[in-house]
């Protein structure tokens, strides 16, 4: 019985386990396995590949470019939702009337199904029809409906800011509401202490809420690292990664590979999982997530 | 204490069953003959619908012929799976990597499956008073080395839509019959106000197909007569060159390589657009727009005259011989061929028959007459060659950068693609 005692953690614990296990652990090493094997687009596997499959995607014509570009998506997206929630959430920080109501409508973008957020501003995009290019006709920004200048997706230079705001819009809400729980933890004694030795206010926001931030932060970035370098309806929905591979990010061209060759798409998987490991870790150097604040 | 002990247990045991099943109710592919002697066939179909929930969707069709089949024999059940086009493929090919095929596939390609033994070979499967009213030049498609693997389902054919109205107020007397007169009429067009005059879908949707009907225009094609691929032939960079002339003109759908078929079509039963590259599959979609009886359907230009051929494209219908049931698979194809099934899928859908008989019945139709009498003669894709499969891809994903930068080398990129695919 004693033994058995012993074993009860196991019991707790077992569940949790065997979930990651099969949830997680499962699937990455399939696909770091299928990353070896040479599959036909019918899915027929057929047999070892070797190195292939790595050394197929890496001459890629457009492989370097897209990787670059997952990059900057990344850093564009994040540091635009990052610094637009600090805005917000110290706006939503203060007592003003109708702040429930405020703070509700911000979760909208965020309680929307991504794709559909994406499907409404495409259309909004509509070189034809959309509203926001019957504003700009109205506001005299284009000659009319129908042409080039109207088609502001069906440009790399003007589809990818649009391709961003979208993805910011979307990312804003979690942000906010994350830090906005960060600001609910600092003191209100700090505040005072800092008043009373006479900080102005720009002094008190950069020594004393950004340092007592901190963590709440550090965790909404990196959340939003991984989501965003993982995003893939935004793009596929508005854009295929069209006009070429102009607009597409590294997840985009897993996805598209998946149509033709189902081991380099695999491969592609494996340089993503790589990726956002590499991207988490210098993140969090240069965050220094576990320092404690001074 | 020996309650809080058994409690952790059983609910450990009790989470690890539920996950155990979540794991087990992924497999769709299996089959099972119960006590009774009931088989039952399992089906993936794509569907030639606008989807889930809407009339016309597949789930809707094949629960009508399913209905009919299991009536007439009880002791067969047939459980269909519709996918849409977007995922059928990615999505057969996963259950083929994890052995979980289905008995019967409806998709748009079967080459893939017959080098590994997949497949039941046609005459396994279908009766030869049926094989024996297929249009042979189909079936002759359907064959790998000799042997006929591919059972053709449906298929459709391509002609220029043109907007009568349209035509009427830019003051053109008929529908362009070559690239010159296409130009003139598109720039009559222009002049009218027309934002759109040539629908010009080149983005991922269906690229290949447009492209392959300009490049018919002026004699070239994916492959060249040898059989050899031929993407970047003079032929073909002529033809390219002469569509940017058109896109920069601002004489088609701007930004043609981010525009699917599906947009475009909308845009012409909107009245948007003057003239567009269609088949019997978009009248619904003109005529629900609004459009009905305000179009006329014409052969497509080429450079010099009209094209005496046009793109066919073919879907098949195979059966997978992992779970045998050949014996039922026939029950079912025979039906589906025979009775009224495959009449009510090209009523339903505006498919073509691929049957002597099927084709019969509907030569009556005025729409879909010009299509009928183009099919005897239409070029097809490459798709027997195994490299189609990975080119197919790039050129949905790129050759709308043909008509945008340097046509000779985004086809060059092409063709690289073509010949270095394994």
């Amino acid at each position: 019985m004693k033994r058995l005692r012993a074993l009860e953690p196991l019991a707790w614990v077992g569940p949790a386990v065997v979930l990651i296990a099969v949830v997680v652990l499962w699937p990455v090493i399939e696909m770091i396995r299928s990353s070896f094997l040479k599959i036909s687009r019918f899915g027929v596997v057929q047999g070892g590949n070797g190195l292939a499959n790595y050394e197929k995607l890496f001459g890629e014509k457009d492989f370097a470019d897209i990787m670059v570009r997952s990059v900057i998506w990344v850093v564009a997206v994040v540091a635009l939702t990052v610094l637009i929630s600090l805005a917000l959430a110290q706006l939503f920080n203060q007592q003003f009337p109708l702040r429930k109501v405020a703070r509700w409508a911000l979760i909208a973008p965020w309680a929307a199904s991504v794709l559909m957020t994406a499907i409404i501003f495409k259309w909004m995009l509509d070189p034809e029809v959309g509203v926001i290019n019957q504003i700009r006709l109205k506001l005299g920004l284009i000659d009319a409906m129908g042409g080039a200048a109207a088609d502001q997706l069906g440009d790399a230079s003007t589809a990818m800011p649009w391709l961003v705001f979208v993805a910011v819009f979307v990312s804003v809400p979690f942000t906010t509401y994350a830090l906005l729980a960060g600001l609910a933890t600092i003191p209100a004694d700090v505040y005072e202490a800092a008043r009373m030795d006479g900080a102005g206010r720009f002094r008190t926001y950069w020594s004393i809420t950004l340092p007592l931030l901190r963590p709440a932060l550090t965790v909404a970035a990196l959340i939003n690292v991984m989501n965003v370098f993982n995003s893939f309806p935004i793009i596929w929905a508005m854009t295929h990664g069209q006009p070429g591979y102009s607009t597409a990010t590294s997840t985009i061209l897993m996805f598209i590979l998946k149509g033709s060759d189902i081991g380099e798409s695999a491969a592609m998987s494996v340089v993503n999982f790589g990726m956002v490991i590499v991207l988490t870790v210098i993140f969090l150097r240069v965050s220094r997530w576990n320092k404690e604040v001074a | 204490m020996n309650m809080k002990l058994v409690g952790g247990a059983a609910l450990g045991l009790a989470s690890v069953l539920v996950l155990s099943s979540c794991g087990s109710g992924g497999s769709g592919g299996g089959t099972q003959a119960s006590g009774d002697g009931t088989v039952t066939l399992k089906m993936v179909a794509a569907d030639y619908g606008d989807g889930p929930g809407k009339p016309n969707s597949g789930e809707t069709f094949w629960k009508g012929v399913v209905d009919e089949f299991q009536a007439a024999n009880p002791n067969i059940k047939v459980d269909v799976q519709v996918i849409n086009w977007n995922d059928i493929d990615k999505q057969v090919a996963t259950m083929v990597q994890n052995g979980q095929v289905p008995d019967i596939l409806q998709t748009g390609d079967y080459s893939g499956f017959v080098k590994d033994g997949l497949l039941y070979k046609v005459d396994e499967v279908l009766s030869p008073n049926v094989s024996g009213d297929m249009l042979q030049k189909f079936a002759e498609f359907g064959k790998v080395d000799g042997t006929a693997y591919g059972i053709p389902f449906v298929s459709s054919a391509r002609a220029l839509f043109y907007n009568k109205d349209l035509f009427q107020k830019a003051g053109i007397a008929e529908p362009p019959k070559t690239w010159d007169e296409l130009k003139a009429a598109a720039e009559k067009l222009k002049a009218a106000g027309v934002t759109q005059p040539f629908g010009l879908p080149l983005g991922q949707e269906e690229a290949q197909a447009e492209s392959f009907l300009w490049m018919l225009g002026n004699g070239g094609g994916y492959k060249d007569a040898s059989g050899k691929w031929a993407i970047n032939s003079p032929q073909n960079v002529e033809t390219f060159q002469y569509v940017k002339g058109l896109v920069d003109a601002g004489l088609t759908t701007p930004n043609p390589g981010t525009k699917d078929r599906k947009t475009v079509w909308e845009d012409f039963g909107a009245g948007k657009v003057g003239m567009v590259n269609g088949g019997p599959m978009s009248i619904p979609i003109f005529d629900a727009a609004g459009l009905k009886g305000k179009y006329g359907v014409a052969p497509i230009p080429g450079k010099s005259g009209p094209l005496d051929t046009t793109l066919g494209v073919m879907d098949w219908i195979m059966a997978f011989n992992k779970n045998g049931h050949a014996a039922e698979i026939k029950k079912f194809f025979d039906f589906f061929y025979t009775g009224s099934a495959a009449q009510k899928i090209s009523d339903t859908y505006k498919l073509l028959p691929v049957t002597n008989g099927g084709i019969q019945k509907l030569s009556s139709d005025e729409n879909l007459k010009p299509f009928l009498d183009a099919l005897p003669n239409a070029s097809f894709y490459p798709f027997q060659d195994p490299k189609w499969a990975t080119v197919n891809p790039a050129i949905k994903q790129t050759i709308g950068g043909a008509v945008k930068e340097d046509p000779a080398k985004v086809l060059g990129e092409l063709q690289k693609v073509a010949e270095s695919a394994s």
